[in-house]
């Protein structure tokens, strides 16, 4: 079977499964949410312009693309067991190669094509056209949203190759893995003494819209396509045989948060984190890395806006992110494991705010560590309540909206669009208001209100709901 | 003491859009009997299980199961009753032992070693309670399934495709299970397209297709009248077809 129509097979499928869920129209409409998006927050940039200069945004930007890359590749790298807990008995082209007469490397060449195609026409192409609309009134050259979409798909497709990579080479060895792990640390270690990490060192994309020469780009393209090419080259299913043992984790686990009540369903979540691949580092990388961008980017903007508190900042945004760790705690579970038990969706969905609060340990210990390193530690109470207000509501949006499972409700161009309206004014709104004094951020407290009649509301829509089978 | 009914189902429909999956099904099940519903491939034989134990509501229609509305108090009834799912397969990162564990906390069963060795014991798994759900065979996780379904010793048993992937030995085993957990007083509902299987173990039989109900009767009274159950099958099935 050629690639081409591999790729094709895999284009429907991704398509048919995800429309599935929303109906065509409703998936078909995400691109046009995020056109719309893009499009009235480019019209926005001027009146911030003082604030928020452009090359800042554009990093901001360049930022997400990478980590929608680093994500794409995440789920679709992380195998059967992760499909099939969240779409139900999936069965996909890209898992075949055991049952057609087509080679393993073949089959993840044309999942790569098509995860770059797939994702650029539902994530980069509308983002950069939304911006092409808005040009003309923001008076920028329309070729600048050309340029946007090429450096935009850039950092995509670098985050979405190094985790490719990263994968192929936990495929062969886990050793292989934490030493190419552990070697690239002391690389970036080095480079970092010797004051060589710039922005655009880390980020040749970003660098590449700034400035768009031969160096970033070919630079870029390196970057993507040699851990792309290796990872194709070197991809294997042969899994070493990893079948584990374990003794009884459950009642144990259970035993020490007994107290706080659905004790088995929290230590059922942490044991899925804890043994699904990549183990609690898949939920540190992916908490911690968007973490790390978004502290480079405020260096960034403390030097355009001298009046920011970066700590305060930081913990709204820290806020919205932890918000992700309750993806994590739904990717492995599905209602439909419960639903010939005598249990209730509330009563999951309860257990997992239990797990969700105790998970956020993390966060809460990443804010202290800030604080504690960033001199910030005057601040450290408004931006602490900023964190839990911020934390609290987005989890509380996220669960209305998409109640167990966030991971594929999402992706509807309605609920996205109402996930995005009810968050970011707020989050906005907070973050300027403490531009402009950092105690401000206690009025997030007022946030909590709306959290609770969310949760309570969530926690009862959710019941009645069947999610499509396959 | 009148009979009692462990399933009275009464004009269950089950609309998906423009397709009606089951259509205006009635019947009973007693106390004690081993009803085997048959049908085709896509009859409508797993909606009619997920409406029993008030997995999806009826479209219209009602179905009591133990006495309870399935539609209005789900949660009483799959507490009273033990389901195997034809589809579902048991979480998997937990061990088959966590797993079962997990399920009798969630039914607040007490002695639940004795309830987990049981089955280990019963169905020959026991080497398997340590290894993570994902990697038992299939055949073992249906082991596990069926362990589950039976841990809270149920009146009632609602199973869909009772022996889909388990090898002959146990195909045996878990028949016999079924015959003298009956014979001990409790009831069973299984769906299956496996006429041997009925033939073999069933008290009562009902035949579905698109979605209807075509005979519902004793097994017993089928045979006795010199008839197969596999050819009274396809021409009532073959029969509905060209109506």
């Amino acid at each position: 079977m050629p690639v081409p129509d591999l790729f094709c097979a895999m284009m429907k499928e991704e398509w048919r499964m995800h429309s599935t869920i929303f109906g065509s129209l409703g998936f078909a409409l995400f691109p046009a949410v995020i056109a719309v998006f893009a499009l009235l927050g480019s019209l926005t940039l001027p009146l911030f312009a003082d604030v928020l200069p452009y090359d800042a945004v554009a990093l901001f930007a360049h930022a997400l693309f990478l980590l929608m890359g680093v994500m794409v590749g995440s789920f679709g790298l992380m195998g059967r067991e992760f499909m099939n807990r969240r779409f139900g008995q999936a069965s996909l082209v890209a898992y075949a190669s055991r049952s057609l007469p087509v080679s393993e490397r073949r089959i993840f060449a044309a999942f790569l094509v098509k995860d770059t195609v797939y994702y650029i026409l539902l994530y980069v192409l509308p983002f950069a056209a939304g911006f092409a609309a808005a040009t003309p009134f923001i008076g920028l050259d329309p070729g600048l949203a050309v340029l946007a979409f090429v450096s935009l798909a850039l950092a995509f497709l670098l985050g979405l190759s190094a985790v490719c990579f990263l994968s192929t080479l936990y495929a062969r060895s886990v050793a292989l893995l934490a030493g190419t792990a552990a070697g690239l640390a002391v690389l970036a270690l080095a480079a970092f003494r010797l004051g060589a990490i710039t922005v655009s060192a880390v980020l040749p994309p970003y660098a590449f819209f700034l400035d768009p020469a031969v160096e970033p780009l070919a630079i870029s393209l390196l970057l993507i396509l040699v851990p792309a090419a290796a990872s194709v080259l070197f991809v294997t299913v042969d899994y070493p045989d990893r079948t584990k043992r374990f003794k009884n984790s459950l009642d144990p686990l259970a035993e020490r948060v007994r107290t706080l009540g659905s004790a088995h369903f929290i230590a059922k979540d942490a044991l899925d984190l804890l043994r699904s691949e990549g183990g609690a580092g898949k939920v540190i990388f992916s908490f911690l890395f968007p973490l790390g961008l978004v502290w480079v980017c405020l260096r960034v903007l403390i030097r355009f806006i001298p009046g920011i508190d970066p700590l305060v900042v930081f913990s709204a945004l820290l806020g919205v992110i932890s918000a992700t760790i309750y993806n994590w705690l739904t990717e492995f579970d599905s209602f439909t494991s419960y639903a010939f038990l005598p249990v209730e969706v509330s009563e999951v969905i309860d257990a997992k705010l239990k797990s969700y609060a105790l998970a956020n340990l993390l966060p809460l210990g990443v804010l202290v560590l800030a604080a504690a390193t960033s001199g910030g530690a005057g601040t450290f109470i408004p931006a602490l309540a900023a964190f839990a207000s911020v934390s609290a509501y987005t989890l509380a949006v996220t669960v209305y909206l998409t109640g167990l499972h966030p991971n594929v409700m999402l992706y509807h161009a309605w609920v996205f669009l109402r996930y995005l309206l009810a968050i970011s004014p707020a989050l906005l709104l907070l973050i300027f208001a403490s531009i402009l004094d950092p105690l401000y951020a206690f009025g997030s407290l007022l946030l909590i209100l709306p959290a609770a009649l969310l949760l309570s509301r969530g926690r009862t829509r959710w019941q009645a709901w069947e999610m499509p089978g396959y | 003491m009148g009979v009692r009914q462990m399933i009275e189902a009464d004009s269950l429909t089950k609309e998906y859009g423009n397709v009606t999956a089951v259509n205006r099904v009635s019947f009973t099940v007693t106390e004690g009997e081993l009803f085997g519903l048959l049908g085709p491939n896509g009859s409508g034989k797993t909606t009619m299980i997920r409406m029993l134990t008030g997995q999806i509501p009826p479209t219209s229609g009602s179905a009591r199961v133990m006495g309870l509305d399935a539609a209005k108090d789900p949660i009483g009834v799959r507490g009273l009753v033990g389901i195997i799912p034809e589809q579902e397969t048991p979480p998997s990162f937990l061990t088959a032992e966590e797993y079962l564990r997990f399920v009798a906390r969630i039914r607040s069963l007490d002695d639940v070693d004795e309830r987990c060795d049981r089955w280990f014991d019963l169905l020959e798994f026991g080497d398997k309670r340590n290894v993570l759900c994902k990697d038992l065979s299939r055949g073992t996780r249906q082991k596990l399934m069926f362990s589950q379904a039976f841990l809270h010793e149920p009146e009632l048993a609602l199973i869909d495709e009772p022996l889909i992937n388990l090898d002959p030995i146990m195909q045996r085993t878990v028949k016999d299970f079924l015959r003298e957990y009956v014979q001990g007083g409790g009831t069973v509902f299984f769906s299956t397209h496996i006429l041997e299987i009925a033939e073999e173990i069933c008290d009562r039989i009902g035949v579905i297709h698109n979605g209807r109900l075509l005979h519902a009767g004793q097994l017993e009274d089928l045979i006795g009248s010199g008839r197969h159950l596999e050819s009274f099958f396809l021409d009532l099935v073959r029969g509905d077809a060209g109506a």
